[in-house]
């Protein structure tokens, strides 16, 4: 039962955001925003964190888990009516698994720089291939906000896109941190542990790296589907290739588990919080300079926290507190 | 001494504070950082003089024997969809804005229309020009901005009237969300006048050589050719139709033309290609010509307009998306009068009656989807180094010079 301890406090910031949004006027949206980045440092946390690996176009899961709830939501609303919300999870689930699989059965047997370009590769093939081809409405995207309607009824897609979609986003997130937390608990955990520190030397004890590298791929690409799933297409109500496979995304990711610590439990969840919230009040406060000033307080945090925030507190913290905080 | 200096203070306090809590608040997300940016600015300056005309010069909305003054509400978007979200839920939860300006781009204006829905706030667009925007079956998002589907039609009304002849058509469009609205738009309209589509095809983004699907092109012999998608392909494709001496009558290309960069680029080859757009400085959409066309005017003059947009933006030349930015505030306004409340539901239903004509054009939605059907694109041609306005006619600055290589100054 102690193993489970260190899940409380990802469950209670969590709930605290859930109940803020719930509770508060005006609050949902920005608290379903905090929600995402968490949810987005936390899945891709589970490649990065464990392995070490930079993956540079991770945004190509969640733009192919998008298409997979947009291509059940837009041809099968006919017959499938609401089933078509768990079916287009399904979808996402397989087809970003499928995607993971493919990519990483060739990828992950490259090392740094070449991994990193492969990958960015693979997402930029991936956006032009169904620019290209025409494939799921090609370049024109899918917009499901009618198919929605149809399914649903005007009041209940309305509620889908803007409270569902943000409650099933908090459920992938309490996942995504319960399988980081399983593995980090596991004897996979210690395998991770040992070849993100040195891959050769891991190899060589007789872990099968490739094996290890694949399964954290999958689990986080099939995760970063769900989340493409829900937050954009169910939310967003539409996909269009140019704002799915944007890059930025990626580049976000990195920045909320370096910001809260990669290979922890919290940190990613911390990183999304700090990101999301700092963000927010600023675009709010200071409107068209948010940015200017969101850039050297990040550094400033880094600056501070080499080792993300979760790491620091870990280490500057006492033994009974190291259970808990993992 | 002292007491007659507060006296002072609190009677000039008074009435700013009064207008301020009886503002009609108008707002939405816009995006001052990132992709959309350059769009981003010139929409917020058009909005700022658009405030600041109803409340200095028209002396605010009309609701009864009420002059009530209007309050701009902004937050930067950055250029990005989540924050759309959220920053809409804030501004009709904690600010109370009821008339919403969409963001920039169409799918950032459908990233925020689910929320405006649930809300049951209006949402104008005004730079979501997506024709499947209003094809959802929203109730209250409206359009001020032209639909793509529409961009291509003016050419071939132009020269369907200048030509009755002229038969084969050639579409070379960027592969883009918004090029091919404007295609698939337009091909319907070329079927419904008798035109034929002899060639047909769409470049990738940031295209770097056309000239393999130019040669291909030019062996269909077209006519006209309607293409483009953004500022750098459309020069490209301008500049290769030189190079390899494709001759047609016409070359409608989207965004390039209207730009002055274009002509700088390409010099005396510039000259004779149109590009439709939204609104051009000279344009002359004013109070006589709309009683011309038995439709009442409302708003400043395009004068005013571009002299303030200058003072506000510290020199900036204004372009359509300030002008558009513009309008959407005066449609909520006379929305608003016409309706004599502020209640939204009454607002959405007299949005379907309003009818009239700012300096950007008519303004007039399909009350059935809300989309913008009564604004018309204009053509500007490059003639003699210098961007006129050749269509429509009550709108001309210059008559259109066809076939293009008639064109002074080529």
């Amino acid at each position: 039962m102690r193993q489970y301890i260190p899940f409380l406090p990802v469950v209670a910031i969590y709930g605290t955001l859930f109940l803020t949004g719930l509770l508060l006027e005006g609050m949902w949206q920005p608290m379903a925003l905090l929600a995402f980045y968490g949810a987005l440092g936390q899945v891709f946390n589970i490649f990065l964190g464990l392995t070490g690996y930079v993956d540079f176009g991770y945004v190509a899961f969640l733009a192919i888990g998008s298409y997979g709830m947009a291509i059940a939501a837009s041809s099968l609303y006919e017959d499938l009516g609401w089933w078509i919300v768990p079916t287009g999870f399904v979808l996402a689930f397989i087809m970003a698994s499928f995607l993971s699989i493919a990519v990483g059965a060739i990828a992950l047997r490259l090392k740094g720089a070449y991994f990193a370009i492969a990958t960015i590769g693979v997402s930029e093939g991936l956006r032009y291939l169904i620019e290209g081809t025409g494939l799921w409405g090609g370049s024109m995207g899918i917009i499901v906000s009618r198919p929605l309607r149809e399914a649903f009824g005007r009041e209940g897609a309305n509620s889908l896109s803007t409270f569902w979609a943000d409650s099933i986003l908090y459920g992938i997130a309490l996942v995504a941190a319960f399988i980081t937390l399983m593995i980090l608990k596991s004897r996979a955990g210690y395998a991770f542990l040992a070849m993100r520190e040195d891959e050769e030397a891991a190899r060589v004890m007789g872990i099968d790296t490739t094996r290890y590298k694949l399964l954290a791929f999958f689990i986080s690409a099939s995760l970063g589907g769900l989340i493409g799933a829900s937050a954009w297409t169910l939310k967003m109500n539409y996909v269009f290739p140019s704002d799915v496979f944007d890059i930025v995304y990626t580049i976000e990711a990195i920045i909320i588990v370096l910001l809260g610590g990669s290979g922890t439990l919290l940190g990613p969840l911390v990183g999304g919080l700090v990101y999301g919230a700092l963000k927010y009040w600023l675009a709010v406060t200071f409107p068209g300079l948010q940015l200017l000033l969101f850039a050297p307080l990040i550094l400033v945090i880094i600056v501070a926290f080499p080792q993300g925030i979760i790491g620091i507190l870990r280490e500057r913290m006492g033994s009974a507190f190291r259970g808990v905080i993992l | 001494m002292k007491i007659r200096v507060l006296l002072l203070s609190i009677l000039l306090i008074l009435p700013s504070i009064a207008t301020a809590g009886e503002a009609i608040l108008i707002g939405g997300p816009i995006s001052l950082s990132g992709k959309y940016a350059k769009e981003g600015e010139q929409g917020f300056i058009g909005f700022k003089v658009a405030e600041k005309w109803v409340n200095e010069v028209y002396g605010g909305v009309r609701i009864g024997n009420r002059r009530v003054p209007i309050r701009y509400v902004y937050y930067d978007d950055e250029s990005k969809k989540e924050n759309v979200t959220s920053l809409v839920e804030r501004l009709i939860k904690v600010d109370g804005v009821r008339f919403l300006l969409a963001p920039y781009s169409s799918g950032l204006t459908l990233a925020g229309a689910p929320v405006a829905e649930k809300y049951g706030a209006l949402y104008m667009s005004h730079g979501g020009a997506s024709d499947r925007i209003f094809e959802q079956g929203f109730r209250y998002v409206v359009q001020t901005i032209g639909p793509a589907s529409s961009y291509q039609r003016s050419v071939v009304d132009m020269v369907k009237a200048i030509d009755p002849s002229a038969r084969r058509v050639a579409l070379l469009f960027e592969d883009s969300e918004f090029s091919r609205t404007v295609m698939m738009g337009v091909k319907g309209y070329l079927k419904e006048k008798g035109m034929k589509i002899v060639f047909e095809r769409a470049y990738p983004r940031n295209v770097k050589d056309l000239t393999p699907v130019l040669t291909e092109m030019k062996a269909r012999r077209p006519e006209i050719l309607l293409g483009g998608g953004h500022f750098a392909d459309g020069q490209l494709l301008a500049k290769q139709m030189g190079d390899l001496g494709v001759d047609v009558k016409a070359a409608s290309i989207l965004v390039a033309p209207t730009l002055p960069a274009f002509a700088k680029t390409l010099g005396k080859e510039a000259n004779g290609f149109i590009a439709p757009a939204h609104w051009e400085k000279g344009v002359r959409f004013n109070r006589e010509n709309s009683k011309g066309i038995g439709l009442g005017y409302f708003g400043p003059s395009q004068e005013w307009f571009i002299r303030e947009f200058k003072k506000e933006s510290g020199g900036l030349e204004p372009e359509y998306h300030a002008a558009n930015a513009m309008a959407s505030i005066l449609a909520y306004v006379k929305a608003i009068e016409l309706a004599g409340t502020t209640d939204v539901d009454r607002v959405r239903d007299a949005m379907d009656r309003l009818h009239f004509v700012p300096f950007y054009g008519e303004w007039k939605i399909d009350p059935e989807t809300g989309k913008q059907v009564g604004h018309k694109m204009i053509l500007i041609q490059w003639q003699k180094g210098r961007k006129e306005i050749v269509w429509p006619e009550e709108a001309q600055t210059a008559r259109p010079c066809y076939p293009m290589a008639s064109c002074p100054g080529r």
